[in-house]
């Protein structure tokens, strides 16, 4: 009963007047991210975090959280209308997305990809209302060494999902890393890679190094790739077609496909580094398999692309169990979102549901409304994001410049942070060039600091001994569910990418 | 993704991308055990203690990275299609002068000319287009940050009136 009073407490919260207007403008937002081709949650979160500053954090929160969520939503228009997909974690829904779409059905499919969204976003939601506080509690038991454990396996998971790159992402990583020792050191007081700059005192700030990375760098390498050159010549005139709303055979064909997959998403969204990529993927993959007619997948299947809607909505919502509960985030978009919390001096862990009810339940509440706008705007504002779609990257480039570069300064007016921004774009230009990770570098630059010093703590307790890793259940549970991650995640990677494989062969 | 064979000049922009990831490591690592003690007085770890973990590792990984590279010269994957390194130099070319132009005529005056200038290069001939972008853009900024949000905007080292 608790659940659903603090639920009820979180709703009285989120709908307030102002909270309304942030969270349907954060949805908003979110779909216009999601809709420009090479431009991902990380990436909306990163440039948009300054603008929430004057805000009061449960608000900015709501907003930020629904860009995240949002960007789900809109990524999957393209893919379904122009087969190039908003965001990786919408590559899948091209796969019978855009065959639906030439096959003039292109009205029921964005339909059917917005309820289908819905249903994996909503049930994420019912789940994590119902296991966060489950989550919290386990965890309270935790101490330095399980933290400095959680850190340690969030870094693993993502670096063993960058596959044959692994030494790449690793390299990424301890970059990250490395940035996050710039600044005092708070044990000691003694400055660390400053050399004499007052600036550099207080480290190397996350927001700099995440719109410059996300921002920046995805814009540098979307012109090599070309982008700005291609227009938008093969957009589907979804309008002219004869039926705009799914049939009834639509929506009793995918019921099941959107249970399984909204429990399926979810779960892979909890694990850290495998989110809902891997997700839609697995799910696509998993549902061909399932299906009597598998030969239908990639002609213009309705299960094959509610499938990948469903399970990459789900995990959005299942990622922020780890980050609300441990603190701990499983991707670069909560890594951001993380950054978001700590900037306004919250700091996300075992406590923080009991010790922040209004804002996690607020945060919580909020996502089932945000469901709810988004399923109506993303079904009545079609027309509006074909227009963005067709805004050119010759014009979105500089423009995005200007509002990374002028986010970037307001935050502590500074010109360095705003330099050390430019750096990391050109620097994350040619990482994702010669297939670097940014994400492993971002989420290494948060957790870095943190892993730091819950190591430190540990070896103070332990006296300096690394048995107390094994002396402990907690870590030794920590330990075991890493190692079973590192075994199986790849297997998981290999089961989507198994999927693309197929889909690229019957294309062929 | 797929593997594809690099351009000579490719191989090389990659090889001294890793060259200068390597000579920051070695620096990085110098400090760490140069500058920064492993223990404290009172016996606990240092300030040096994790930068040296990650000094090492970086070392040692670049380098393994490095040697891999020379020894299989087409061992990165790159997606080749439609790429083109002029746009991509010309467009970080445009940002680095913005961030020239915003030091020097701060935040509104920068944005108009970096943008007048931006788009007239990559949207050429659709003048009256770039000219109404030019001025809406900046003005939209301008309202939302300094107006709306009451943020910070780069403040000129020399004011030009507009």
């Amino acid at each position: 009963m608790d659940i659903f009073s603090d639920l009820i407490m979180g709703l009285s919260i989120a709908i307030t007047p102002i909270n309304l207007v942030y969270l349907l403008l954060g949805a908003a937002i979110g779909m216009i991210v999601g809709v420009i081709p090479g431009f991902g949650p990380s990436a909306g979160l990163a440039i948009l975090l300054p603008m929430t500053f004057g805000m009061d954090p449960i608000g900015a929160i709501m907003l930020l959280a629904a860009i995240y969520y949002g960007a789900m939503y809109g990524g999957t228009i393209t893919s379904i209308l122009l087969n190039t997909p908003g965001e990786s974690a919408t590559v899948a829904s091209t796969f019978d997305g855009f065959p639906l779409a030439k096959n003039g059905r292109a009205g029921p499919a964005l339909v059917m990809q917005a309820v289908a969204s819905f249903v994996g976003g909503t049930v994420g939601v019912i789940l994590i209302t119902l296991l966060a506080p489950m989550f919290a509690q386990v965890s309270r038991s935790f101490g330095p060494p399980e933290y400095f454990l959680l850190a340690l396996m969030g870094m693993l998971t993502l670096i063993v999902m960058i596959g044959e790159n692994w030494r790449l992402g690793i390299i990424s990583a301890l970059i990250g890393f490395a940035l996050g020792t710039v600044g005092v050191d708070l044990e000691t007081g003694q400055g660390r890679y400053t050399f004499g700059s007052a600036e550099l005192i207080g480290g190397i700030y996350f927001i700099p190094i995440a719109i410059g990375l996300f921002g920046l760098g995805e814009l540098f390498y979307a012109f090599y790739q070309g982008l700005h050159r291609f227009g938008t010549g093969g957009i589907v005139n979804y309008e002219n077609e004869d039926r705009f709303w799914p049939t009834r055979m639509d929506w009793i064909s995918t019921r099941m496909t959107m249970a399984r997959n909204s429990v399926l998403g979810f779960v892979v969204g909890v694990i850290p580094g495998a989110g809902a990529t891997i997700a839609s993927l697995m799910a696509y993959s998993t549902e061909r398999s399932l299906s009597k007619t598998p030969e239908n997948f990639g002609k213009g299947e309705m299960a094959g692309l509610v499938a990948p809607e469903t399970a990459n909505n789900a995990a959005s919502s299942g990622a922020m169990i780890p980050l609300l509960t441990l603190g701990i985030p499983g991707s670069a978009s909560t890594a951001v979102l993380l950054a978001a919390f700590l900037l306004w001096g919250l700091r996300p862990g075992p406590l923080f549901m009991e010790q922040n009810p209004e804002l996690a339940w607020g945060l919580i509440a909020s996502m089932y409304l945000g469901n709810m706008a988004l399923l109506t705007i993303s079904i009545f504002a079609i027309p509006l994001f074909v227009q963005i779609i067709k805004v050119p990257y010759r014009i979105l480039g500089p423009t995005v410049i200007v509002v990374c570069a002028l986010g970037t300064f307001s935050v502590n007016a500074s010109f360095i942070e705003l330099y050390i921004m430019f750096a990391a774009g050109i620097v994350g230009f040619f990482m994702r060039l010669y297939g670097f990770s940014a994400a492993a570098l971002v989420l290494a630059l948060v957790l870095g600091p943190l892993a730091e010093e819950a190591l430190r703590q540990t070896l103070t307790i332990s006296r300096g001994s690394f048995m107390i890793f094994v002396e402990r259940p907690a870590s030794v549970w920590i330990i075991l569910v890493t190692l079973m991650l590192v075994v199986m995640l790849p297997l998981l990677n290999r089961i989507g990418k198994k999927a693309q494989m197929v889909k690229k062969l019957d294309a062929g | 993704m797929r593997p594809v064979t690099f351009t000579p000049e490719e191989k090389d922009l990659r090889l001294a991308f890793l060259l200068v990831l390597l000579a920051g490591a070695i620096f990085y690592t110098y400090v760490a055990f140069v500058d920064l003690s492993f223990m404290t007085r009172s016996g606990r770890l240092g300030p040096g203690f994790f930068p040296r973990i990650v000094g090492v590792a970086g070392v040692f990984f670049v380098g393994w990275t490095i040697l891999e590279a020379l020894r299989d010269r087409q061992a990165l994957l790159v997606d080749q299609a439609g790429q083109r390194w002029s746009d991509a130099v010309l467009l970080i070319a445009l940002a680095i002068g913005y961030a020239v132009l915003l030091r020097l005529f701060g935040g509104f005056p920068a944005t108009v000319v970096y943008l007048a200038l931006a788009l007239s290069i990559l949207n050429r001939g659709r003048y009256l287009q770039n000219g109404i972008l030019a001025l809406a853009i900046p003005s939209g900024v301008y309202l939302l940050f300094d107006q709306f949000l009451n943020a910070n905007m780069p403040p000129a080292l020399f004011d030009l009136t507009f």
